[in-house]
């Protein structure tokens, strides 16, 4: 295996640790499908008008060449001016859309053969080319760009012919179609034209929505491309996408018709936005995992009892209905719900696992463990109030167990990051975080315990398998997974890896956020997406205005 | 020509202050713990992708090598390139920087607007309600967070009545084609004006309080000096002793304070900002801090330092309108 490969669903920070309630917009979204019509522009492109749509998002992108764009606003424009070879259907099921079928997979999961639409053209009116996807692909690699780790485990690709593309991979890699989904197609005459152009002042893709106008911190502003070569065509002439990171702010923007739809509702502002009368919530779970995780090197916690006697101090179902809900919800294990169902997981099993509140028992093992009262408990937490209040659950619970000495730490961004994947005792016992990616077991699992020089302390703070064969063990059952196409097999080995490691509590899993969006009643069939974040116009949705 | 050698010393004395400030900001940016790469690219870059960034921002040089090429750079009035947003320092600043000026302008103008009549009534109208209620309100303001009062307004103004945006700021000089509803460029000024109507109350409320109590106290000061006992005695009316005689002397203590809140109303554009999403200075140096792109985060600091000095300047200067009897000889 390549000491550089890391998928698609690795997340930068900025996307995820950081923990955006819109998770990862990793791949374009789903503009196949039929029906929908078109409407007149005035192709004007300038701010309002009665068919735009007004979108506060809760930052401000800051590029759109999907090449080097590595952050989640960014994506949230982009990919509606972009598209990629698939995309994702409603939830996270995986369609053509510019390839016409399913990739043609060879040589033991390392050859991937995709045929594509010769339909499909870019907003200049040049065709999509398999070139174009060769670049699309290559660039990212070649330019050490910040998203360079999504597409490296790529060894070569050749353009067979107009609209054949192959890929021939470093290693087999299971979750391979989730790359094809989340790389962005660009054109690369255009691109290579004017790199700087192509990527704030004249992006051009093969989306339904063109690119109009940027200013940074002020508004993006796109609209339809009339000549779009797919289906539906959007039914709204375009949208301004302007940036309000206040949350109050931002429900007040919905309220005086300031904004149509609005990202992200924190908690205390749920039945604001319910009772306004003329707006609800469109929410829906993301590709997310945020947790409780121990350090598995040093210290104390390096023991599985002590481990259990944290579980059995915390009643993690309370503290997500505290400090979570209903901006998120309870997840028993590091997949998030969505694709724990789509793979047929054994949620009810695992769901079982984390202990209920028991003082006494908790008291008994850290007895039997040999944890001295004296001992200096210490829990880092990044700056994030949720986070913060995992954490400071668990610290209750040792507090009653006897423990009176236990500290959180909440650490700035650049702080939390350096330390907890340390290893150190004196750095942490505990630390409490999150993480996002493509929609693919192997994302939640290889980099939260892999055991090799991309995961072990680098995503991977735990340090699980340090003082234990079933850390290693399960490293093993995850690097074998990801590398077969076998999806039973595939599904086999995680069951067992991630049983093994709920079992063994190297995490506590706590909640997964939703992406949650609100809407004007007046805005019809907008879609909160749990990949994409929401999507406009696909295959199954078309948003329109009815003022 | 007193004035003029008067300004430009001022101006030379300001360079070890701005070098100060260079210093200080680059050893603190320097000592934050964290490292801006690994928050760029994530938690899993490839050795090789960290190296190229640190080459490509000079990051992997030592120390003291950085900050004189930085001293260096910003003599030539290059700031850098920002790590997060890719651009140059220099670019951001220039285009959040006009925004930030503009609220300053109306929010000084909304204060002392307000401040200079409610203290001169208070003054006059000591220990009478009117008194009273000038001082509860300067009380308020000075003891209300700005982020605080922009909240409540919004919810009252935008959020129950809707009589104000809460967002979407416009400049004044924006093209009447980028602003929604706008064809000609008074069209754009009304809008910016309708829009600036409640950050410039929550930047200015604080600056207004202050002036208030300034300006009431230093017209009492005034007020009981002998020479307008001695226009009382000679039968001038009280309404011409305030406005000949006593209005202009008081306000000297004034003009001291609008160049010291200049540091204030800094770190409450910062608030403002946020809560309304302006996109100014404010916003910016957030940005830069939360992603430690050290580089934005010495430019814009520096920038608010160099605001601060030149209005600390433009007071001192200003003294002399209004009092003829200072002068800015050397003999002085």
């Amino acid at each position: 295996m390549s000491n550089t490969d890391q998928d698609g669903a690795r997340m930068n920070r900025r996307r995820v640790l950081q923990g955006l309630g819109a998770a990862g917009a990793l791949s374009i979204a789903g503009c196949t499908g039929n029906g929908g019509n078109s409407e007149g522009s005035d192709g004007s492109g300038g701010s309002g008008g009665a068919n735009q749509l007004k979108m506060a998002l809760v930052k401000s992108p800051l590029e759109f060449d999907p090449v080097v764009l590595n952050d989640v606003p960014s994506d949230q424009v982009a990919q509606n001016i972009f598209e990629a070879l698939y995309s994702y259907d409603e939830s996270t099921g995986i369609v053509p859309n510019i390839a016409t079928g399913e990739p043609e997979v060879s040589r033991e999961g390392k050859r991937y053969v995709v045929e594509m639409t010769d339909k499909a053209t870019f907003q200049n009116g040049d065709p999509v080319t398999a070139e174009d996807v060769k670049y699309s692909f290559e660039a990212p690699v070649k330019e050490e760009t910040e998203n360079a780790s999504e597409v490296n485990m790529v060894d070569s690709i050749t353009a067979v012919d107009e609209t054949t593309v192959q890929f021939d991979l470093k290693y087999p890699y299971g979750a391979f179609d989730t790359a094809l989904a989340g790389r962005d197609i660009v054109p690369k005459s255009v691109r290579e034209n004017d790199k700087k152009a192509f990527n704030t002042k004249k992006p051009v893709g093969s989306g339904p929505f063109e690119f109009v106008e940027w200013q940074e911190g002020n508004f993006v502003r796109i609209k339809r491309y009339e000549d779009y070569w797919g289906d539906p065509k959007p039914k709204i002439d375009g949208i301004e996408f302007v940036p309000v990171e206040e949350s109050t702010t931002r429900v007040t923007t919905l309220r005086n018709g300031e904004n149509d739809v609005i990202e992200e509702i924190p908690p205390k502002q749920y039945s604001t936005v319910r009772n306004m009368g003329d707006a609800s919530i469109d929410e829906v779970p993301g590709v997310g995992y945020f947790y409780l995780a121990f350090n598995c090197k040093e210290g104390p916690t390096t023991d599985p009892k002590v481990r259990e006697a944290v579980d059995y101090c915390v009643d993690m179902d309370q503290a997500v209905k505290n400090y979570v809900e209903p901006t998120g919800v309870r997840q028993y294990s590091p997949l998030p719900k969505a694709v724990a169902e789509d793979w047929g997981m054994p949620l009810d099993q695992w769901k079982q696992i984390p202990h209920k509140r028991d003082t006494e028992q908790a008291k008994q093992l850290f007895d039997e463990a040999g944890v001295d009262s004296n001992y200096n408990w210490k829990i880092i937490v990044p700056p994030d109030d949720k986070r913060e209040q995992i954490g400071v659950s668990v610290s209750n619970g040792l507090k009653e167990a006897g423990f009176n000495n236990v500290s959180v730490q909440r650490l700035d961004w650049g702080a939390f990051l350096d330390k907890y994947v340390s290893g150190k005792e004196s750095d942490y016992n505990m630390y409490t975080l999150g993480w996002s990616g493509s929609p693919d077991p192997d994302a939640f699992t290889y980099y939260m315990f892999g055991r090799d020089e991309n995961t072990l302390g680098v995503t991977n703070g735990t340090y699980y398998g340090d003082n234990s064969e079933n850390g290693k063990r399960v490293h093993e059952l995850f690097m074998q997974a990801r590398q077969s196409t076998d999806r039973e097999e595939r599904k086999q080995l995680y069951v067992e890896g991630i049983t093994t490691a709920l079992e063994d509590r190297a995490h506590l899993p706590a909640y997964n956020l939703k992406n949650s969006f609100g809407v004007k009643n007046y805005v019809k069939d907008f879609a909160s997406h749990p990949v994409d974040s929401f999507h406009i116009a696909s295959d199954h949705n078309n948003v329109s205005l009815e003022k | 020509m007193s004035r003029l050698r008067y300004a430009a010393g001022r101006l030379l004395q300001s360079i070890p202050v701005v070098l100060g400030v260079i210093t200080i900001t680059f050893l603190l940016t320097d000592a934050i713990p964290g490292d801006p790469v690994s928050i760029m690219l994530g938690p899993s870059p490839s050795a090789q992708q960290a190296a190229a960034i640190r080459a490509k921002f000079g990051l992997d040089q030592p120390l003291h090598v950085r900050y004189v090429n930085y001293l260096i750079d910003v003599i030539r009035l290059d700031f850098g390139q920002s790590l997060y947003y890719g651009v140059p320092v220099t670019q951001k600043i220039l285009e959040r920087l006009p925004v930030t000026l503009l609220l300053l302008v109306s929010s000084f103008t909304f204060a002392l607007v307000t401040a200079v009549p409610l203290g001169v009534i208070s003054a006059k109208r000591r220990n009478k309600p009117t008194d009273h209620v000038s001082r509860i309100v300067a009380l308020f303001g000075v003891s209300t967070p700005s982020f605080w009062i922009g909240l409540m307004l919004i919810i009252l103004f935008a959020y129950k009545i809707r009589l104000f945006p809460a967002t979407d700021l416009v400049m004044p000089w924006a093209h009447p084609s980028a602003v929604d509803g706008a064809s000609t460029q008074l069209e754009v000024v009304l809008t910016a004006l309708h829009h600036l109507v409640l950050p410039t109350i929550t930047l200015g409320t604080l600056q207004m309080a202050a002036f208030t109590r300034i300006e009431r106290s230093s017209m009492l000061e005034v007020l009981g000096q002998e020479y307008v006992k001695l226009a009382r005695a000679y039968g001038v009316s009280e309404g011409k002793i305030l406005r000949k005689h006593a209005f202009r002397n008081a306000q000297l203590p004034l003009i001291t304070i609008v160049g010291l809140q200049l540091t204030q109303a800094l770190g409450g554009a910062v608030l403002t900002e946020t809560v309304f999403s302006i996109n100014g200075m404010g916003r910016l140096i957030i940005t830069a801090i939360n992603n430690q792109d050290y580089l934005l985060v010495m430019g814009t600091t520096l920038m608010f330092g160099v605001v601060f000095v030149v209005g600390v300047i433009v007071t001192d200067l200003s003294y002399a309108y209004v009092d003829p009897r200072v002068s800015y000889d050397d003999t002085d």
